[in-house]
């Protein structure tokens, strides 16, 4: 027998070596703790380092990047994610990003869980166009952990040319003369969301009888789908997509992309409309926090946020912005976002009871399965 | 030379060589057999209110799996791998065969020419297909304009796309094993068949089949175990009663934030694969037994 077999009593031993151990970490959390020591200390907005950018991809100009590289000799490098929690959980895991994007309701998480870090915004000159609801938002008290970047509505995008008849309303996405070619946003608050304001719930409802009721209607919903996909502009521009549920700067950029855009119409819904800000924040992580500062300052200065909107299609609430905007939209005010909507946060996902949020995905898992 | 003063110094040096392994056995143990531990004792634990996973001992996640809700995914993630090794193959055998009795000089040519494609990333060849096959995509655009068809016929988001991707995508772990038993047969053997008076199909079910089973064996293992996980087909080619467990997986560890559930479902996920892999084994070796 070789040394390296096991018997018996070795196996038993290597066994009990493995329960004990497994006792011991019971309680521990996945990740390691991060060192938090940064987090008290107010970030300064001076060049300290390359920057390295940690947002969703296709929403920022790259030549604004450049741009900032440029004009102070730095490397300004970006990496894309597809989730939030995706995002979330390579901060945990000690990602040293510079700069982050997340959702408001994210922004809210990341601060309680001690994750970004706190700069004076009044240090930041470009700052003072951004719309007065971002001086104090409902997600980051006096906006001292994040910076707004852009916002959105979530509506129903469809096809003008294929004589389908649209109603206004989230039913839409039911639409008999469409069967087939809808597609829902694959994303749980979105696809929950739209089900609560159909039966006339809140948008965040908690309530398990009524996510219950919700959770129907989305299977009934599912039998005329023709998938899940948050690629709204992929599945629009392929033509596989006659109605998708679809966040409003994707038509814009879904429009871009054809010849003909007047074939894509978006709608908002008569039930309600879901409005998101995405802001800029500098995670507790971040090598170059300094830099990251200036950078969002650069974000929203006028000419940038002008051309970055031209870009991406996103409405940013800043000088420049707004105007860019504008002019993407004059012909299709549907597309616009009103930024009182945003002031009514009954219409921002927002979940902020961890055991609500368990039952959500819980939900979606369920439905999509 | 005495034979005994032989194998001592053959011991010692059998001891040296031994020392060899501990940089495999680190890599294992430590990037394979750790992270392995962890899912497993994570399987036990919850979700805090942060939505992070915490270690602990409970089985609800495990009841969890087994849950109405659930089984069906797994049967159909089961169902679509068993169509893919079956579709795998019957496009698989003729093409090896073919390459390996009739290629000749041009033979390493035809595998190469096989194995290429695969050094793309398996994403990036899905989305292609996607690119391909969309409503508008090039197809559809072909049979439009020679009149084939009046309206785009609906390719992907079906259930046919994600079995025709994960086909695609694994077929070459089906060609190579087959390649290799096809090419080791003695050729004699099927004229031996012949000349006992087989006609061609007989002489394929009693003497080239029989010849080149390990290889359809490791053939359908290599291509059952990953096509079973996978999440990239139903993901991109897929509608929405397409979901694999695979998908279930991958949306636990980010969309859902509930990494136990996720590892549960990844630890029933490996022994369910593993009783394949020992099956596949134990006939892989009693096999090797017969030819010798």
């Amino acid at each position: 027998m070789s040394d390296l077999e096991l018997n018996r009593r070795q196996l038993l031993a290597a066994g009990a070596g493995l329960a004990l151990t497994a006792y011991g970490v019971s309680g521990c959390t996945v990740e390691r703790p991060l060192d938090r020591s940064a987090a008290g200390d107010i970030v300064e907005p001076k060049i300290d380092g390359d920057l390295l950018i940690y947002n969703w991809a296709q929403y920022m100009d790259p030549q604004i990047q450049k741009d900032f590289a440029e004009e102070h000799g730095i490397r300004v490098t970006e990496v894309n994610f597809d989730n939030l929690e995706a995002m979330v959980t390579k901060l945990r895991a000690g990602g040293a990003y510079d700069l982050i994007f997340p959702s408001s309701e994210y922004v809210k998480r990341l601060k309680n869980e001690q994750l970004i870090r706190q700069f004076d915004r009044s240090k930041l000159p470009n700052a003072a166009t951004l719309s007065p609801f971002y001086d104090n938002p409902w997600y980051d008290p006096d906006s001292e952990f994040s910076l707004p970047y852009a916002y959105y509505t979530t509506g129903i995008a469809y096809r003008t040319d294929q004589g389908l008849t649209m109603t206004e309303s989230w039913n839409d996405l039911s639409n008999p003369d469409a069967e087939g070619r809808i597609f829902m946003l694959d994303d749980f608050q979105e696809g929950i969301g739209q089900a609560n304001l159909i039966n006339g719930f809140y948008l965040n409802t908690a309530r398990t009888e009524e996510l219950e009721v919700s959770k129907e209607t989305l299977l009934m919903q599912k039998e005329g789908l023709r998938g899940f996909s948050t690629n709204s502009v992929q599945t629009l521009v392929s033509g596989s997509a006659a109605i998708t549920q679809a966040w409003n700067g994707d038509v814009v950029n879904a429009r871009n992309q054809v010849d003909d855009p007047s074939i894509f119409a978006y709608e908002t819904c008569k039930e309600g409309v879901p409005v998101g800000t995405d802001a800029m924040s500098i995670p507790i992580t971040a090598k170059s926090p300094g830099t990251a500062l200036m950078f969002m300052d650069y974000l929203l200065k006028p000419s940038n946020a002008y051309r970055n909107v031209m870009w991406n299609g996103y409405p940013q609430p800043v000088a420049g912005g707004r105007e860019a905007f504008a002019k993407l939209v004059k012909d299709d005010p549907s597309i616009d976002v009103n930024l009182e909507e945003i002031a009514d946060s009954s219409m921002e996902f927002r979940l902020e009871d961890p055991e609500a949020r368990q039952e959500w995905t819980r939900i979606w898992t369920e439905v999509k399965a | 030379m005495d034979p005994d003063l032989d194998r001592g110094q053959g011991l010692n040096q059998s001891r040296f060589w031994n020392w060899f392994v501990a940089p495999g056995a680190l890599w294992i143990g430590l990037l394979f057999a750790v992270p392995l531990f962890l899912v497993l004792a994570l399987s036990f634990g919850h979700v805090d209110d942060f939505g992070r996973g915490v270690y602990g001992f409970e089985w609800s996640n495990y009841e969890a799996v087994f849950d109405s809700t659930y089984v069906p995914v797994l049967v159909r993630s089961v169902t679509y791998a068993l169509i893919t090794v079956i579709l795998c193959l019957l496009i698989g055998y003729p093409v090896a065969y073919f390459i390996a009795r009739f290629g000749g000089k041009y033979r390493y040519v035809l595998i190469a020419a096989l194995v290429i494609p695969f050094f793309v990333n398996y994403l990036v060849r899905t989305y292609a297909w996607v690119a391909l096959l969309a409503d508008e995509g090039l197809v559809n655009n072909w049979l439009i304009d020679l009149s084939l068809t009046d309206a785009p016929i609906q390719m992907i988001n079906t259930p046919y796309a994600v079995i025709g991707g994960l086909v695609y995508g694994y077929i070459i772990f089906m060609i190579l094993p087959l390649y290799g038993s096809i090419e080791r047969m003695d050729p004699s053997v099927i004229e031996a068949g012949k000349d006992l008076y087989g006609s061609p199909f007989r002489t394929f079910i009693h003497v080239t089949l029989p010849a080149t089973q390990p290889g359809i064996l490791a053939g359908c293992v290599l291509v059952f175990l990953p096509a079973v996980g996978d999440f990239v087909s139903a993901q991109l080619l897929g509608g929405p009663d397409t979901y694999m467990v695979g998908n279930l997986i991958q949306d636990q560890f980010f969309a859902a934030s509930n990494w136990p559930f996720g590892s549960a479902l990844t630890v029933v996920m490996m022994l369910f694969l593993a009783i394949w892999m020992i099956f596949y084994l134990r006939r892989a070796t009693r096999g090797e037994a017969d030819v010798l």
